[in-house]
């Protein structure tokens, strides 16, 4: 057997933020140097996983066999386009968030645990992206889950303890299916290698354990990223979490189920995706609407931003029901911008709620409050709005219009229609939102305000993104998600990456 | 004779982990989510345990007898790693909460309510 070629591109990107987060723990003492570190390493682990890109894009599927153990032993680390891209989607916002925490005045932010959790958060997401076996895809997945959790836990929101609680038993349930779908998995194929299973199952054989274990993985991963029957606890984590951190849970942590779910029905259940696809399609419309008449009726817009992520799984959910290439390219491109204009969202949500004293986003308290804010956050939200809604000139029109074409194509008329009617309500409840905070006089009610906030600087950084998403880079970014949905809907590329002898 | 004892171990370490989840009181809840991580570790063992009789790595000096698989134990091994981690942050949670809130009922426990 041939030793697999060993990018170090892959093992720097998820290595390096691990590397800050200890050294981000030796300087504990000192805050504002933890903060740099911090940012230094985002910049770094960003620069690697272009790179990545690049050489993905250009070459084809990159490997690591830590150690020199040979594919079936030992742990793999693959980066196919698909992995690539949303590694460099995960090291991108999380530059945003960790700019951030620099001019935040919370008091959580300060701890010394924040940033290196932060840092681990970050190894936890690259590392479900890359790994090439199913069972490192859990020691990551909870790697994130337990970073994200304490990062709530502690967060300034005095109910963020509550959430974290009531998220950790869920989502420790959820990974504990996860680890017996993995273990069914084992005792059917006798092994984890994503791209041996996948290649036995390609085969036409299916084992007695093995559709058992595929909807357990399925039912997982569907946790992790808060679609319909496991949604409960989403809006109140994401609600409570502190301002970075809640860009990032309601931006990129979702997307580890999504990728996972692509995972599933691209590579490994390739000839039974389609029974497993119309209902991802009939969860993912149920997400969109619970979602968007969720977000419609609720108190606070930080709870809004979370219900509106429950609605844009859902359409991502849709596109990968759909199934078909431009489905799917759809698909992927939704999740990849959605990620921009949540994060930069919730991060301007965040800058908006710090100028209160109790740092509160309900929309009694800060209906309003715009009025004595720099002008400029006012006109971000509302181009972060127009673009989640999906009005021309922004990413999320670019998305949004994928994903129609995806529908045309598959012809399921249903649930397209249903589809595009519930997206309106997205750009009724952020001019709504938009409204309440920027254009009404303040309430007697109201509470009181600082004169000093957060800095909007990182949002407006990613709003920017977002605009050049849509505008410039729009062609290149469906070429290259085109070029990745043509590489995943051919799962013997994967395969052959991994066991070049075949 | 031995595969029946560990299915019937795992079934019932399974009712009594998820019976205990499902209690109002939070540290019985943080118990039984310790006693379902066992139940799947167990499973995780029985995966790969009764393929041969000795134990890998020592006992196949001489070759040709068959050996219980090695992976599935260094696979646990993580498992447990994890489990503790988790279980652990779970218990320092309901610590606080039960200073903060006076209870460890999980139904009082609901300030997120509106």
């Amino acid at each position: 057997m041939t030793i697999i070629a060993n990018n170090p591109l892959l093992v720097g990107t998820l290595v390096t933020p691990l590397i800050g987060a200890v050294i981000a723990l030796i300087f504990a003492k000192s805050n504002r140097l933890q903060r740099s570190l911090a940012v230094l390493t985002g910049l770094v682990a960003w620069v690697l996983s272009i790179a990545l890109l690049v050489q993905v894009h250009d070459s084809g599927i990159q490997t690591y066999a830590l150690g020199n153990w040979s594919p079936p032993y030992g742990i793999l680390l693959v980066a196919d386009s698909l992995g690539a891209l949303f590694a460099f989607m995960v090291t991108t916002i999380m530059i945003g968030g960790l700019l951030y925490t620099f001019h935040s005045h919370d008091k959580c932010m300060t701890y010394p645990a924040f940033v290196p959790l932060f840092l681990l958060m970050e190894v936890g997401l690259i590392g479900a992206m890359f790994t090439g076996d199913l069972f490192t895809l859990f020691v990551f997945m909870e790697l994130m889950v337990l970073a994200s959790v304490s990062l709530t836990a502690i967060s300034d929101d005095q109910y963020g303890l509550e959430a974290a609680l009531k998220y950790i038993l869920i989502s420790s349930m959820g990974t504990l299916f996860l680890l017996l779908g993995i273990a069914a998995m084992y005792a059917t194929f006798g092994t984890l290698n994503m791209a041996q299973i996948a290649q036995i199952l390609l085969t036409g054989d299916r084992p007695f354990l093995a559709p058992a274990s595929a909807l357990m993985l399925l039912c997982a991963f569907l946790l992790k990223s808060a679609v319909f029957p496991f949604h409960f606890w989403q809006p109140d984590f994401h609600t409570t979490a502190p301002t970075p951190i809640s860009a990032m849970l309601s931006s990129i942590v979702v997307k580890v189920g999504v990728y996972g779910i692509l995972r599933l029905v691209t590579l490994l259940f390739v000839e039974d995706a389609p029974v497993l696809e119309p209902w991802l399609s009939v969860l993912g419309i149920i997400g969109i609407l619970f979602g968007s008449l969720g977000a419609l009726r609720t108190y606070n817009a930080k709870r809004m931003l979370a219900y509106s992520t429950f609605a844009q799984i859902g359409f991502i959910l849709v596109g990968i029901g759909w199934g078909g290439t431009m489905a799917l390219i759809g698909a992927i491109v939704y999740a990849f911008n959605h990620a921009f204009i949540k994060s930069s969202l919730l991060m301007l949500i965040g800058v908006v709620a710090s100028y209160t004293k109790i740092k509160t986003a309900n929309f009694v308290d800060i209906s309003g409050i715009g009025r004595r804010l720099p002008s400029v956050v006012g006109w971000l939200v509302l181009l972060g709005g127009l673009s989640l809604a999906g009005v021309p000139p922004f990413n999320g029109f670019i998305s949004k219009l994928a994903l129609i074409q995806g529908g045309v194509e598959s012809g399921d008329w249903g649930n397209l229609i249903m589809m595009v009617g519930a997206g309106i309500l997205t750009l009724i409840y952020m001019i709504r939102a938009w409204q309440r905070i920027f254009q009404q006089n303040p309430l007697p009610g109201t509470a009181e305000t600082k004169s000093e906030g957060d800095s909007f600087f990182a949002p407006m950084l990613m709003i920017f993104v977002c605009l050049l998403l849509g505008t410039i880079l729009a062609e290149p970014l469906i070429q290259l998600v085109s070029a990745t949905v043509e590489q995943i809907q051919d799962p013997t590329l994967y395969i052959a990456a991994v066991y070049p002898d075949g | 004779m031995i595969e029946f004892t560990f299915a019937l171990a795992i079934g019932i370490l399974f009712g009594i982990g998820v019976f205990q989840l499902l209690r109002r009181d939070l540290i019985k809840a943080a118990i039984g989510f310790a006693i379902l991580f066992s139940a799947i570790n167990l499973f995780f063992v029985a995966a790969g345990a009764f393929e041969g009789d000795f134990a890998p790595y020592v006992s196949n000096v001489e070759a040709q007898r068959q050996t219980s698989d090695p992976l599935v134990q260094a696979l646990i091994l993580t498992a447990i790693v994890v489990s503790f981690g988790s279980f652990s942050l779970v218990l320092g949670f309901v610590n606080i909460i039960s200073r903060r809130y006076d209870t460890i009922d999980s139904n009082e426990i609901n300030k997120l309510k509106h």
